[in-house]
């Protein structure tokens, strides 16, 4: 019990750190720079100087890590989730992430999913299918939810991309003004632009060679992973009292198969 | 000329055409009027030239008005002249700068010809690859790179109508939906406001005067839009401790320091457990430790007189310390239980304690089970006491 007070001096030597950040990276940047995935090798050496008791106790408290992070619904960073809850078990790393999503997925049926390779975001999802309809529990939800959900059809169903003064003035038709404070929402422009953008529900872009300066709104990294489109039309259908199928571009983009939907992202980014 | 008569009618007449004649003729009065040839010629002349001089006097006073007319007229007309000279340079320079100006026509009329088959070209490639690409950026290709670009101000014109052009094809693509229905926010936002409940006003209620007024949503249109549309989310539940409801904010640091504490001092709760059994254990031993020396005592006392029975509470009670009457009859209690003593009632029906003999001694399944419930108060011990007689204790404390 001992041994993995020495733990520190190890790991920073053992997992060569390349801090290749440049002067004006931030600290979590420079954070995530020192952390180079641990090789398997590392890995088996590193668990082999622990007792399964403390990597039991270390995934558990990753689990928890999680679970109270994403009741704001942001994202996850790996550089915080190493700096305050891995810690000197940063050599096992991968293996704790690995128990930590056995977990999830057995314990809480949750799916944890990196919706950024690049930046090393997380977030939780729900493994179930989404029932098909009113969900039979009527617990209380969160009315911004309705927002979300009307700028993110409005989007889908205009093809991926839609200019923010669309977005507005449908929303004003709607009675939501983001020119005045709204009872429900506040500042709607906030939590539209600011909120759920953080959260990664929606992307914010600048349109170039605009003056006044216009953005575009596209769908996020997070609603990409955890919003059905298939559902989105059969409640458009509903409501318009249209078959979802004669929306056909927008159902042949529905039903497409799963792993081409990374493709959305435009070669811009 | 009454004078002459008929004689002189001739005369007379000659006279009236020759007024000089008669004058002459008096004056030769006196010859023979003969009439010369000469004098007739002379006559003539002189009639002649008395007449040119009529005639150019009245000629002259005849012209006298003509003249200035004449002259304004020479004037009018050589004005008219001259203007109209002007006319005609004008003119020739108009029609030069006509010529000039069909020039250029003729040369922006191919200007805007080529242009638009430029445009048209663009259109077609455009449509082509809208009916090809679906999200994609488009990347126009084909653009006749073989343009003669006569001045600056072409190319920039060129490059303007080029990048108008995508953005049109862009927006025109996102907008297009080459098979089915299009979406139209308009029909979208009507069909979500009835969905929400919408009441509308209706002109003239509340002095509201905008034909498009908004109306009122009921308070909870969101929340049933928001119901409605969870399904549409994979999202994972919020997670909650079930203790209690608090803002979530604040404990996501708390959580991260309590579990710094909790990491090192759980390892320092694992060792505790283990010197906590040991102390239970040696609890246990205190008890059996007891119970053994009260057995001890209780032989000792029967031996040394094995006829008279020990009374219970002579040998429970002890005289000074109720606290350690209490416990010397949990541990005897022990012994009855064990089967190591026995507890009866002699003739006068008063408790008595005897150890059970080492051959008796019985399992505790084989013998009818008896349950006795012995209570003591403070008060009740007094009595006992009293009533006994006791003064030391039989029980020795330790």
């Amino acid at each position: 019990m001992m041994s993995h007070r020495k733990k520190p001096s190890n790991a920073h030597g053992s997992s060569q750190s390349t801090s290749n950040a440049g002067p004006t990276a931030t600290q979590e940047e420079e954070d995530d720079a020192t952390f180079t995935q641990p090789s398997t090798m590392q890995v088996q050496k590193g668990l082999e100087k622990l007792t399964p008791a403390q990597v039991d106790q270390k995934t558990a408290e990753v689990v928890q890590y999680f679970l109270v992070k994403d009741q704001k619904k942001i994202p996850i960073r790996r550089a915080d989730l190493v700096k305050h809850v891995v810690k000197e078990y940063r050599n096992i790393y991968p293996e704790i992430m690995k128990r930590a999503a056995r977990t999830f997925d057995q314990v809480f049926g949750l799916k944890m999913v990196e919706i950024d390779p690049k930046n090393h975001l997380y977030i939780l999802i729900n493994k179930l299918e989404p029932v098909t309809g009113a969900s039979p529990i009527t617990n209380p939800t969160n009315p911004k939810l309705g927002l979300l959900f009307v700028i993110l059809s409005v989007i889908f169903m205009k093809g991926g991309v839609v200019r923010e003064s669309v977005v507005w003035k449908i929303l004003k038709n709607l009675g939501v003004d983001i020119g005045e404070k709204h009872e429900e929402f506040g500042d709607s422009k906030k939590v539209v632009i600011e909120e759920f953008v953080r959260q990664r529900y929606l992307e914010y872009v600048r349109i170039p060679h605009t003056e006044p300066v216009e953005h575009q709104f596209r769908w996020g990294q997070r609603a990409e992973v955890e919003v059905s489109k298939p559902n989105i039309l059969l409640f458009m259908g509903a409501l318009h009292g249209q078959e979802p199928q004669s929306w056909s571009q927008q159902y042949q983009e529905a039903h497409r198969a799963p792993n081409s939907s990374q493709s959305g992202t435009s070669s811009q980014r | 000329m009454s004078k002459g008569g008929r004689i002189g009618k001739t005369q007379q007449r000659m006279t009236d055409s020759f007024p000089g004649l008669e004058d002459k003729q008096k004056m030769s009065s006196t010859g023979p009027t003969q009439l010369t040839a000469e004098m007739l010629v002379i006559e003539l002349q002189k009639l002649s030239e008395s007449l040119k001089e009529d005639f150019n006097a009245a000629l002259s006073e005849a012209m006298a008005p003509i003249l200035p007319t004449l002259e304004s007229i020479t004037n009018t007309v050589a004005t008219h002249t001259a203007t109209i000279s002007q006319i005609e340079s004008t003119l020739s320079s108009h029609s030069d700068d006509i010529v000039s100006l069909q020039q250029d026509v003729a040369t922006l009329k191919n200007q805007l010809a080529s242009v638009s088959d430029d445009n048209s070209a663009l259109h077609a490639t455009v449509e082509d690859l809208i009916s090809r690409s679906k999200r994609q950026n488009l990347r126009v290709v084909g653009i006749p790179e073989d343009m003669e670009v006569r001045q600056p101000r072409e190319a920039a014109l060129d490059a303007q109508l080029l990048v108008v052009t995508t953005d049109l094809g862009n927006e025109k693509a996102s907008q297009l939906s080459a098979e089915g229905a299009s979406f139209d926010s308009v029909a979208f936002t009507e069909h979500l406001l009835s969905y929400m409940g919408l009441k509308r006003l209706t002109n003239g209620e509340d002095g509201q005067q905008n034909g498009a007024a908004f109306g009122y949503l009921p308070q909870d249109a969101w929340q049933k839009v928001a119901q409605r549309a969870e399904n549409c989310f994979r999202a994972a539940p919020s997670f909650h401790y079930m203790m209690g409801s608090f803002h979530a904010e604040p404990p996501s640091p708390k959580q991260r320091i309590e579990r710094q504490r909790k990491a090192p001092t759980k390892e320092v709760k694992r060792m505790m457990p283990t010197q906590l059994k040991k102390m239970g254990d040696s609890h246990q031993e205190a008890t059996e430790k007891e119970v053994e020396r009260i057995l001890g005592y209780l032989k000792k006392y029967y031996q040394d007189d094995p006829t008279s029975p020990i009374f219970y509470y002579e040998f429970v009670i002890d005289p000074n310390s109720f606290s350690r009457t209490v416990e010397n009859i949990f541990h005897t209690s022990f012994l009855i239980r064990d089967g190591l003593a026995r507890m009866y009632l002699n003739s006068d029906r008063l408790p008595c304690i005897a150890p059970v003999e080492e051959g008796e001694v019985e399992a505790g399944g084989s013998s009818i089970r008896k349950q006795c419930i012995v209570s003591i108060s403070p008060k009740l011990w007094k009595e006992i006491k009293e009533a006994y007689d006791i003064r030391n204790e039989l029980i020795q404390p330790e």
